[in-house]
């Protein structure tokens, strides 16, 4: 396991330089000038720009620049955001935790409808709700994301009028930015109408959360399908069979929890595509993520704040990755030897 | 009669033909096959088959329903849009931007992919590894927030979409390539060319390529339905194409405004480009399938 993790932390170490290296190039590749772009300081005066351009190490060679980035980084420091002009690791921090909790719920979501529906599939391997459930997921995948948003808010929200269609929570209710996640800072506020801020919240983050769980729910059955199928050829559960175990002991004992190890394994890969449809979603819902404040960024040519979220959320999706990696690995004692570089 | 075939041959098809003779007994996939000809098909001959302009509107037709809607009309099959402009010509325009671009980004992302990757299937140590890395880094970040970057520093547009999302796309294609390489050239019978003399590359085009065509197919497939679905998404955020182009996405941002008295302007372009998928995903999973009853058989 030391050996596991030493070799996690160097590729998280050469993942942030290759990323940081990234968003520091795009520094150059966006239009106007190159200390403006890192530093977001549009209506700075001369003086000023001398001082920023020197904490940057502007005038010496492109790798003490780089240099001078990196450690602007790593005190926190992402520049301001030229629309705004505020700090943007304070806008960061604000938006990041509710992108967090909207798209790990919807994860939550995809993994209890998808992986259910994907041990159906192929313990009934060949047959009629096999094939529907297939078909099915292939259709869920196909769906434009915006489309679906579009559909679900007009049946849901303005037809039925069942739950609200945009926003994070009703703005009758003042809750106290504490961790940022809403769920735990209404739990935490002391407010009398904390019941009600909490079911309001609830009632706000189904559809986004449906909408953004869909696509990973139907590649979840897909894996789940492939993982239930290979377990179930496998001889120790003719073995089990030959015991005399029945069918549903089989199944509960021994194909789900192997069959489930397969499957943690791919949680992290697909949540880089969620994340993706989160974006999308955020603009649609109207949510305060960081999604929708990147996509705002590219409207409005806001270089600082498109280097930065684009940091931001590739570090947040790689730290899932790794932290799977170690579920994996914690529970599949085969996973920690023999993979170089994979 | 005369017998043109006196001796009993055996013929052993080649393993592409193998594959599309279990293809061809797929009917689902053939069913999706069929549609992803007619859209290229579509994408191709769109201005000639198109009845009215895409750009040009008539405003004495606004907003008209379909034509099964008791206020519809037969000549606009599909109604208009706000400005009068035919339904049916837009989604037919908008077949070779959303479709066909994303062919041809999938072909050239493709042939750029599978170019470095078998170069860099061939080489070893500390460039390979660094390689690998880095591409792992590359395909942790979504191809859509990388396409996002690349049009913020491109400016918006519908080509510096294209040229994004193909740029994009090349990554996976290097993977695949660079897998299934490394994992042919473990096998026996490039071993035994190898000992009949053959240069690397020659390996590599007359043995390799052959046995790994399908695999690379399947990608493709996948890779362009994920393409055809962030032009669209592209488009439909206002960065891709811009405001007159018939792009599928951007048809369904334009109808936004009237979603209720006008539904057909959304419905529409979504269910084009759910059609597409679909047909794109078909054909993706119906090689799948047929590689995996090629392999068992």
């Amino acid at each position: 396991m030391l050996t596991f993790t030493l070799r996690r932390l160097s590729l998280f170490i050469f993942t942030m330089l290759v990323l940081t290296l990234l968003s520091f190039s795009l520094s150059f590749l966006f239009p106007g000038d190159t200390v403006i772009n890192h530093s977001g300081q549009i209506n700075a005066t001369a003086e000023e720009l001398t001082l920023v351009s020197n904490s940057y190490h502007m005038d010496k060679d492109i790798f003490s620049q780089y240099g001078a980035y990196l450690s602007h980084i790593i005190n926190g420091d992402l520049g301001l955001s030229m629309a705004s002009q505020s700090p943007i690791s304070n806008e960061i921090m604000e938006l990041l935790p509710a992108t967090i909790e909207l798209s790990l719920v919807a994860l939550l979501i995809a993994m209890l409808v998808g992986i259910p529906l994907g041990f159906i599939a192929a313990i009934n391997h060949n047959k009629t709700s096999d094939n529907v459930i297939l078909s099915l997921a292939m259709l869920g995948y196909s769906i434009p994301v915006f489309w679906l948003g579009l559909l679900a808010i007009l049946v849901f929200s303005i037809t039925l009028g069942w739950l609200p269609s945009a926003g994070q929570i009703s703005l009758l209710f003042e809750i106290e930015f504490v961790t940022g996640i809403q769920f735990i800072d209404i739990l935490l506020s002391d407010s009398p109408y904390k019941w009600q801020a909490f079911s309001n919240a609830s009632a706000h983050i189904i559809l986004p959360a449906c909408v953004i769980a869909l696509a990973p729910a139907t590649i979840f059955i897909r894996l789940s399908r492939a993982a239930m199928i290979e377990v179930l050829a496998a001889s120790y559960i003719r073995a089990a069979r030959a015991k005399g175990l029945n069918f549903s002991q089989i199944i509960f004992r021994h194909a789900i929890r192997n069959a489930l190890i397969k499957i943690i394994r791919h949680v992290g890969l697909q949540f880089a595509n969620l994340v993706t449809i989160a974006m999308v979603t955020e603009v649609i819902f109207s949510w305060p993520g960081i999604g929708r404040w990147l996509i705002e960024s590219v409207y409005q040519r806001d270089y600082t704040a498109i280097q930065s979220g684009l940091l931001v959320l590739s570090c947040f999706i790689f730290i899932i990755h790794i932290l799977t990696d170690f579920i994996y690995a914690a529970l599949n004692p085969l996973a920690r030897g023999n993979n170089h570089g994979s | 009669m005369a017998r043109e075939k006196i001796y009993l041959e055996e013929i052993f098809p080649s393993p592409f033909m193998q594959l599309w003779g279990i293809f061809r007994k797929t009917p689902v996939a053939m069913v999706g096959f069929v549609s992803f000809i007619f859209l290229i098909l579509l994408a191709i001959f769109a201005p000639l088959l198109a009845p009215y302009s895409p750009v040009d509107g008539n405003l004495d037709m606004i907003l008209l329903p379909p034509a099964w809607h008791p206020d519809g009309n037969v000549s606009y099959l599909l109604g208009t849009d706000e400005l009068g402009r035919d339904m049916l010509s837009r989604l037919m325009y908008g077949t070779s931007l959303t479709f066909g671009l994303s062919f041809i980004v999938v072909i050239f992302s493709l042939v750029i992919g599978v170019l470095i990757g078998s170069l860099s299937a061939l080489t070893s140590g500390i460039k390979s590894s660094f390689l690998n890395h880095f591409l792992d880094v590359v395909l942790s970040i979504p191809s859509l927030l990388l396409a996002i970057i690349i049009v913020a520093i491109l400016g918006p547009g519908i080509s510096n979409t294209v040229w994004a999302i193909a740029v994009v796309f090349i990554p996976q294609f290097i993977h695949i390539t660079r897998y299934a390489v490394k994992e042919e050239f473990r096998k026996d019978y490039v071993l035994a060319s190898r000992l009949d003399g053959a240069s690397n590359f020659r390996i590599l085009y007359y043995s390799v390529f052959p046995n790994i065509v399908e695999r690379l197919m399947s990608q493709a497939t996948l890779a362009q339905s994920a393409a055809i679905l962030d032009i669209a998404t592209l488009g439909f955020l206002g960065i891709g194409a811009q405001i007159p182009l018939p792009e599928w996405g951007s048809i369904l941002a334009n109808g936004l405004e009237r979603f209720y008295i006008a539904p057909w302007t959304v419905y529409l372009p979504g269910l084009a480009i759910l059609f597409a998928v679909v047909a794109t995903n078909l054909v993706g999973e119906g090689i799948r399938h047929a590689l995996k009853l090629r392999k068992e058989s």
